[in-house]
């Protein structure tokens, strides 16, 4: 090969294989040479992946896997019992399918309501408003409020007697609300609490929406299209990506979802924000049965697996990423 | 000159070997939870242990607690596991039976009778196990009734009665609950254009957890189960009468605030200390160990006693003293177990209100009575409206029931949750709550 | 274009919602700092007061009369600034193995990096415990901050798509004259990406920062806590008198540098998410 192929994108065997070939190295020596050259590497730069996932995830899931089939409170010896947690779990468990519940409702209504207004206010920061660099700042701040800090103010915003909410209605005119302290309206209180701290989807948004190529958006202008046309077919199409990250890191967050109810409402009233999480906690620590709640993790782990799998296989129904081709 | 640092290293590695044996030293960790002013109360008191036993020192471990105890209880479960047990401390009393029918706990048995502590203590201070004494409720705590004189007075309400035995009746107690009730108007419950929206003074605030609702339950003859767990009591009509009489000052009277009983950050805001201080609530009924902080807010403050649905009715409640059997230094953690217990060398854990003492004489002998209630903390009704009521006073059943906090997490309070918010009648809400007890077969006996 | 052809009309509503919005995020935080300059009655009387009577900075010291804050913030700092290392350090050098160096097992070993982004936290939570019992880490720093060290899905995540975006030429230029992998990493691609470092920096900041579980379950000494159990504490079921104002400073006290350190560093933040490029 007297003239080596151009350099763009290549990967890095085809890199150090350039190099070889410049340095006159045969081709079979070539190939075993940077096969084991980059085995070598690459596994040498993970070895703290791989200590660290046998340390600190392997052998603790499969501990919680072997506990999730035992009955344990920890202070006595282990006992097996089989499929009993998982049975107790879907069958004798009241509060189980109301743990799903709750958290299926708070995940599905918030993450879809944090990702539609996020969008809707990277768009409107988008446009050459003056102060962008405030308003981000401003938008972030709540994310930066440790969960407890927020969680405490928030129990006070909502107090019905006292809070500044209902203070703020009843001087309105309007009648209070009971908040986190309703049982039809505590989820959705969560839900607005949930969207104080969108902040930070703002902001990948918005840096999503600065990578659009400014040529196309332009054109559309040029041509006369409406600002809504510009939207359908140039920034929405452009956006999918982003829009697909931040639904699944919204999923998988809102079924992690415990601090909140933990300190504002401890999954009442009634249960009604009895949260995934909050449950297996209360197993796990306030009751002691430490096997149940085992199955309950590897449950959630499992359903978390299976839905971020089928919202990545539907995904190229609807997203598009630069540098594909559409017709 | 090269050899300097090798000698200095020498000789510090010999004095860090050298120090520990040289200072013959024995270690207690004492674990425990509580308040700011709780946490500075036991140091204090731990430091004046160790003036007086040379030898000995007192490493506070100090757990951040919250009122259902569920992290503490999490903190010394994994403690436990791993065997990283401190010496001594607390205990959670819904834990205490588990824990110490799996030999977590020292037996104390021998102990106790040697030195003839029956007799000097509460005949309930002292915790069994099968027979065997394993830890002594750390105090004597009990149901209080506080209020605020000015709110009182400006409502024209009697001081309520000092005398347990004699103290108001259920009716009576809710006629002047909702006479210090007022709107941002100045009108009362039930009066034409009273706004339940915007109260500006509430009658009273009883705290709504399991605890706080035991004594009225047994002053109307109710209760939660039964003292050795094999019968459900919360479903029976007199309960069901008590706790609807409760639910009806939050819905029907209008003369309660309502906020979460059972949040984790409990401090249900404003919490009614500071409401009660602010002039915003007449009355506060809680724990006496809440005594503590309310003497420290500015406010006429007085202390009644509990209204009677149809009997007195008084509780026994505490956390509970333990020494573990992983203690190395038994002999000396039995001494500071002693010491906490004796009042007189724990003089401010007293006085400042934090604790009732769990020795006897404390409540009946006068020259010690005068030693802990003759100060500005306690009001001069302590005695008769609280300390005599203690005679009555039986102990909740969390030390000795199975399941207790199984039966009150999971069956009770997301019933009584609604109660509390008016949905549903407590006859509806106690009857599934009993149910579901039953259905889990949680109604084990006792340790 | 944006700015020109667009109406006034539309301009106005955009600055009403976003300044709407903005005074959402920011009005309880301005209640926040209101309730840290007032006594504790104060906070509470109705109907409720935008300004305190007398400003209570007193609060601010006596804060540290009640917690012992300042040594919680050292502490707290040092745990943060192992944790930055350690994520920085060993995220960058396992992605740029995934970006640049074709191995065999990488598909598979990315895959198992990207699912530890879904694992909830509780269920390794006890086994994690008994493990740190048996190395003799209980009541040490170790915990929390040692596994900053073994890489993170998220940030592996993050640098890995931005290290693609970097283009070869330069290790190319690199590997002729015979350099390493590990050189290239440290010499032209770390140099290159400060954004995206930055961006794990701060993230891995934020959250050692903010972290109650850890210190609560591995923390048995008062004199190694955190802010964050300093914080709890303050909020605790026993913390029923008093402690509101205190609770609200603390906050303040720990929200402010956070605060400033992202308003400095934004433009690092966006570029960082924007070259990293999620776009697959």
């Amino acid at each position: 090969m007297r003239n080596p192929a151009p350099v763009r994108n290549l990967s890095g065997t085809r890199r150090v294989a350039r190099s070889l070939v410049v340095a006159g190295v045969s081709r079979p020596r070539r190939e075993r040479f940077l096969s084991r050259y980059n085995n070598f590497w690459g596994w040498l730069f993970l070895t703290p992946v791989v200590l660290g996932l046998s340390l600190w995830v392997a052998f603790p899931l499969g501990l919680s896997l072997f506990t999730s089939f035992a009955s344990w409170d920890l202070i006595t010896a282990p006992v097996f019992v089989g499929f009993k947690n998982y049975i107790d779990m879907f069958v004798t468990d009241p509060l189980f399918w109301q743990s799903v519940v709750v958290t299926l409702y708070y995940t599905v209504a918030g993450v879809s309501l944090q990702v539609v207004l996020a969008f809707l206010a990277a768009i409107l920061l988008n446009t050459r408003v003056r102060g962008v660099k405030v308003f981000r700042t401003v938008f972030y701040l709540p994310s930066l409020v440790p969960v407890i800090v927020s969680s405490a103010l928030w129990m006070w915003l909502y107090n019905p007697q006292f809070g500044l909410f209902n203070v703020l209605l009843t001087s309105l005119g309007l009648p209070p609300q009971k908040w986190v302290f309703g049982i039809q309206t505590v989820v959705p209180s969560l839900i607005l609490m949930s969207i104080w701290g969108i902040g930070n989807i703002i902001i990948v948004f918005l840096a999503g929406l600065q990578d659009i190529p400014k040529e196309l958006t332009e054109a559309v202008a040029i041509d006369g299209g409406s600002a809504f046309h510009r939207f359908r077919h140039i920034i929405l199409p452009f956006m999918t990506p982003t829009i697909l990250y931040n639904v699944v890191i919204g999923i998988i967050g809102g079924f992690q979802t415990f601090t909140q109810p933990y300190i504002m409402t401890n999954g009442g009233p009634a249960n009604a924000s009895l949260f995934y999480v909050l449950h297996l906690y209360r197993q796990a620590f306030m009751f002691a049965k430490m096997g149940y709640a085992s199955a309950m993790a590897w449950f959630v782990f499992i359903v978390t697996g299976v839905v971020s799998i089928i919202i990545f296989k539907t995904s190229s129904w609807w997203v598009f990423y630069q540098g594909e081709t559409k017709k | 000159m090269k050899r300097l640092p090798v000698i200095l290293a020498s000789v510090l590695i010999a004095l860090a070997i050298a120090s520990p044996l040289a200072a013959d030293n024995v270690k207690l960790t004492f674990v425990y939870w509580g308040s700011v002013n709780e946490d500075t109360a036991m140091k204090e008191a731990f430091k004046a242990f160790e003036a007086a036993n040379p030898g000995i020192t007192v490493e506070p471990m100090y757990i951040q607690g919250d009122i259902s105890g569920t992290e503490y209880a999490a903190k010394l479960r994994a403690m436990a596991q791993t065997n990283t047990l401190p010496d001594l401390g607390y205990f959670r009393p819904d834990q205490f039976g588990e824990f110490a029918a799996a030999g977590y706990m020292m037996d104390l048995t021998d102990l106790v009778q040697k030195e003839g502590l029956t007799r000097d203590y509460l005949p309930q201070a002292w915790l069994k196990v099968k027979g065997r004494i394993f830890g002594a409720y750390t105090a004597a705590e009990c149901q209080v009734m506080f209020y605020n004189k000015d709110v009182l007075k400006k409502a024209g309400v009697p001081v309520p009665p000092s005398d347990y035995r004699k103290a108001w009746t259920w009716d009576q107690f809710v006629k002047y609950c909702v006479q210090i009730t007022t709107d941002a108007n100045g009108k009362h419950p039930g009066d034409a254009g009273f706004d339940a929206n915007r109260i500006t003074t509430y009658g009273v605030s009883y705290q709504l957890w399991h605890a706080m609702l035991t004594p009225p339950l047994w002053s109307g003859g109710g209760g939660i189960v039964s003292p050795d767990g094999r019968k459900v009591l919360i479903d029976s009509p007199e309960s069901i009468d008590v706790i609807q009489k409760i639910a009806d000052l939050i819905n029907k009277q209008k003369v309660m605030p309502y906020t979460n009983p059972s949040s984790t950050s409990q401090a249900g805001l404003p919490t009614p200390p500071v409401m009660l201080a602010n002039g915003q609530l007449g009355f506060y009924i809680t724990g006496q160990w809440e005594l503590l902080d309310i003497a420290k807010m500015s406010f006429p403050m007085g202390i009644g006693a509990l209204p009677i649905i149809k009997k007195p009715a008084q509780m026994y409640i505490s956390g509970a003293s333990v020494i573990f059997k992983s203690t190395k230094f038994p002999k000396e953690a039995w001494l500071l177990h002693k010491w906490l217990m004796t009042p007189d060398k724990t003089l401010n854990l007293y006085t400042s209100g934090l604790w009732m003492p769990t020795k006897a004489s404390w409540y009946n002998d006068p020259a010690d009575l005068k030693k802990w209630t003759d100060n500005a903390v306690h009001p001069a009704e302590f005695k008769t409206a609280v300390l005599d009521s203690m005679k009555i006073a039986e102990p909740i059943p969390e030390v000795r029931v199975k399941n207790y906090t199984q039966i009150i997490n999971e069956c009770v309070n997301p019933q009584l949750d609604k109660v509390w918010l008016g949905e549903i009648s407590a006859a509806e809400a106690l009857k599934k709550a009993g149910d579901l007890i039953r259905q889990q077969n949680l109604m084990q006996g006792t340790w | 274009m944006r700015g020109s052809r667009r109406p006034s009309e539309y301009r106005l509503l955009a600055y009403v919602l976003l300044v709407g919005f903005s005074l959402f995020c920011v009005f309880p935080l301005i209640w926040l700092l209101r309730s840290s300059l007032m006594t504790s009655r104060e906070i509470f009387t109705l109907p409720p007061r935008l300004l305190p009577a007398v400003v209570q900075w007193n609060n601010y010291l006596d804060l540290f009369q009640v917690v012992p804050f300042a040594r919680y913030f050292f502490n707290t700092l040092l745990i943060v600034v192992l944790n930055v290392v350690g994520a920085v350090a060993s995220n960058s050098v396992i992605g740029y193995a995934f970006a640049r160096i074709n191995f065999r097992g990488r598909t598979i070993m990315y895959g198992l990096c990207m699912a530890t982004i879904m694992l909830p936290q509780t269920v390794t939570m006890i086994p994690l415990f008994i493990e740190w019992k048996l190395l003799r880490g209980i009541n040490t720093y170790a915990p929390l901050t040692a596994l900053a060290f073994f890489g993170n899905g998220f940030y592996i995540f993050m640098l890995h798509q931005f290290f693609k975006t970097i283009p070869v030429e330069f290790d190319e230029a690199a590997f002729v004259d015979g350099v390493n992998h590990f050189q290239i990493v440290t010499r032209i691609i770390a140099p290159m990406s400060k954004p995206a470092l930055a961006v794990v920096a701060i993230f891995s900041f934020l959250a050692s920062w903010n972290d109650f579980m850890g210190p609560f379950l591995y923390l048995n000494d008062q004199r190694k806590y955190t802010l964050s159990l300093g914080l709890k504490y303050l909020i605790s079921g026993y913390s029923v008198m008093g402690q509101w104002q205190f609770l609200m400073a603390a906050s303040v006290l720990i929200v402010l540098p956070v605060a400033l350190l992202f308003f400095l560093t934004q433009r690092y933040f966006i570029q960082g998410l924007t070259m990293g490029g999620l776009k697959g």
